[in-house]
């Protein structure tokens, strides 16, 4: 992933998942070796489908607004990102909801969220189960 | 190219082919038979179940359990590892209905057969009921809702033993309490002399050339002297080490039984070229597809401490078309199923002790143009469509399901086809106006699938099924099927004991086509 693509998708992941903003370096090194480490066991062609669906998603707003989806004002932003999200264009919901899943994989899929969104699993569920009833 | 003979190749090793492998294994100490199960995935070190989300989607399943639709629509989960997709479901074993099989119309399968046969592996399988003390908040409340509005609803038999409600049986259970065919049926087989191979992909088969591997069936058909599978066993990053070493193979065996799941199984016999022939291979492919719907509880409630997986109703099933069942899921799951972004989605995963889930199955028509077909590269790829009829039984589950969240004493419920991001409880009066068909659009709602069937479904002849009743591959001589790629239409509940019932079918007939034939080691 480059530079560039990272930049834009921590300022994706600060509209789409916002607790993210607030991830220390380390942090988000994780967030982000987690969706490398997923992009790397997809074919390449889906890796250059994602791309450049994030290269319309960044650029496409230019059409209207004469700047880049990041440049805009926050509510703008989160405008745009729900029209891609529900809009007419099939192909826009559907990448939008893989660029989605893939930020909700770099946060949630850290083990180190579970307890931040009340996640507490245990191999002994049934004891706690128990002691709860 | 290194070689093996066989007498019987198993290709796959979940609820089909692990049972097939075990059926079938008597014939080592009977005949001398020499049999292999050859698995694609990896089988884990008992320290490798770790239950971390993640970690174990990307050991156990294909895509990481993501694998999409040609047209991005859906999300198929189906694992790869011994004991296939029975590593990674909740172990709710139910028989299939009545109903069902009159709906299948193949003629030869009837529903007291299949009756029979599960049975069988309810028993061997260790399947019950969960002592209501086992049972969570998640699943009592489902049952309560659905007692208040009248609704049928039934507690799921499922297949543990020792069962200590780690709640992460979706990502292989970690204290080795499901009793899928990687705890029983697989090394019951391997105690009798069946050899497993796992890291393996059979790439294709092609029908040996007379005088090979030899002997079964009649000259001049495809497989009349057996065939030939080609194999590539990979050098794995996790479990035990293959029991063959990394490499390229030629197997020549008597006999092959295909059990590679509903999307493997077609896209292998397609690579070998047998699509010409069967028409039908790759088409109806049917999926059950999903939704996975959340609600809100005012406290917290236990959900994802206790086995996830408890009730389920089938009031629906045959009005609206669609199942529910209860179900518990993982963050990141839970995170990229809800339809939305920002603040609120977040404050809602932030409250995963708070939440409620209902799994909705559609009940899908099996078309012909649903179909597994291959890429350039051989690979599978699922061709499937969700039609406006599958559509419209996911518009309606969700307002059942917001009945039955907001009857179980939800605050508040996530209705992905309304443009509100939560329902409120004061809202729950307005639901048809606020949960739009309109709304569910693909993409915006996330649709997944776990239940894959067809592609070589089961029938009278070629000319729209790929296997005869007994999973003989129409055309071919020696070539069987043995897996949930079978079902001529949708299971219409969840499928493993069906699939093992077919799959002991399926081992019936080869065990009555080899009696007439001398094992190779004894040629």
């Amino acid at each position: 992933m480059s530079e560039s693509q990272r930049a834009f998708l921590r300022a994706l992941a600060a509209r789409i998942v916002p607790p993210a903003r607030s991830l220390s370096p380390a942090e988000e090194g994780r967030f982000f070796a987690l969706i490398e480490e997923f992009l790397a066991g997809r074919p390449a062609v889906v890796r250059r489908q994602i791309g450049l669906f994030l290269a319309v998603l960044r650029w496409l707003p230019a059409l209207r607004y004469f700047r880049p989806l990041d440049a805009l004002p926050p509510e703008r932003q989160d405008a745009v990102l729900r029209a891609f999200q529900q809009g007419p264009i099939g192909i826009f919901r559907k990448g939008f909801w893989g660029v989605k899943t893939l930020l909700y994989l770099g946060y949630y899929g850290r083990t180190e969220v579970y307890d931040q969104v009340n996640y507490r699993p245990t191999t002994a569920g049934n004891e706690r189960l128990h002691a709860r009833t | 190219m290194p070689e093996r003979e066989l007498d019987l190749l198993i290709v796959g090793s979940g609820a089909g082919g692990g049972a097939a492998a075990k059926e079938l294994a008597p014939l080592c100490r009977e005949r001398g038979a020499r049999i292999a199960v050859a698995e694609w995935g990896p089988k884990l070190r008992e320290e490798e179940f770790t239950g971390r989300e993640f970690e174990m989607a990307n050991k156990l399943y294909f895509d990481g359990g993501g694998v999409l639709t040609r047209d991005k629509s859906m999300t198929l989960a189906f694992a790869r590892a011994y004991g296939g997709s029975t590593v990674v479901y909740t172990g709710t074993s139910l028989v299939i209905r009545k109903e069902t099989v009159r709906r299948w119309d193949v003629p030869g399968i009837e529903w007291e057969d299949l009756d029979l046969r599960s049975r069988k592996y309810l028993s061997e399988n260790n399947v019950h009921l969960l002592p209501a003390e086992d049972v969570n908040d998640n699943n009592r409340l489902f049952r309560e809702g659905c007692t208040k509005l009248g609704y049928h609803v039934e507690q799921f038999p499922v297949n543990v033993k020792g069962c200590r409600g780690a709640g992460m049986c979706n990502l292989g259970c970690p204290n080795s309490a499901k009793q899928g065919t990687h705890r029983v049926q697989l090394p019951a087989a391997e105690a009798l002399g069946v050899e497993t191979v796992t890291h393996c992909r059979v790439d294709r088969l092609e029908p040996a050339p007379a005088g090979g591997a030899g002997g079964a069936g009649s000259a001049g058909v495809p497989g009349a002297a057996g065939w030939l599978a080609y194999a590539t066993v990979a050098d794995g990053k996790v479990g035990h080490p293959s029991a063959w070493p990394p490499g390229e193979y030629r197997i020549k065996a008597r006999r092959v039984v295909v059990a590679a799941g509903a999307v493997n199984s077609p896209a292998l016999l397609l690579r070998s070229g047998l699509g010409a022939r069967l028409p039908a291979l790759g088409r109806y492919f049917t999926a059950h597809p999903a939704l996975i719907l959340v609600a809100q509880h005012a406290q917290p409630i236990t959900n994802y401490h206790g086995h996830p997986k408890s009730y389920y109703s089938d009031e629906f099933a045959e009005s609206q078309k669609f199942l529910l069942e209860t179900c518990m899921y993982f963050p990141f799951v839970t995170a990229k199923n809800l339809a939305g972004f920002g603040a609120e989605h977040a404050e809602l995963v932030a409250h995963m002790d708070t939440l409620q889930m209902i799994l909705v199955l559609a009940i899908d028509p099996a078309r012909a143009g649903n179909r597994v077909l291959l890429d350039r590269a051989g690979n599978a790829i699922v061709d499937y469509r969700l039609h406006d009829d599958v559509l419209d039984s996911l518009y309606e589950s969700m307002k059942v399901c917001a009945r039955i969240f907001f009857a179980a004493g939800a605050r508040r419920v996530h209705a992905p086809a309304s443009r509100k991001f939560l329902i409120e409880h004061g809202e729950q009066d307005r639901l048809d106006e606020l949960v739009q068909r309109g709304e569910l659009k693909t993409g915006k709602v996330s649709i997944t699938s776990a239940h894959l069937m067809g592609g070589c479904r089961m029938g009278a002849g070629p000319a729209d099924a790929v296997t005869d009743p007994w999973g003989r591959v129409h055309g071919c001589s020696g070539l069987y099927v043995a897996d949930a790629s079978l079902f001529p239409r949708a299971a219409e509940i969840n499928p493993y004991i069906t699939i093992m019932a077919l799959a002991d079918r399926v081992a019936e007939r080869v065990r009555g086509d080899i009696a007439g034939a001398a094992p190779a080691a004894n040629r």
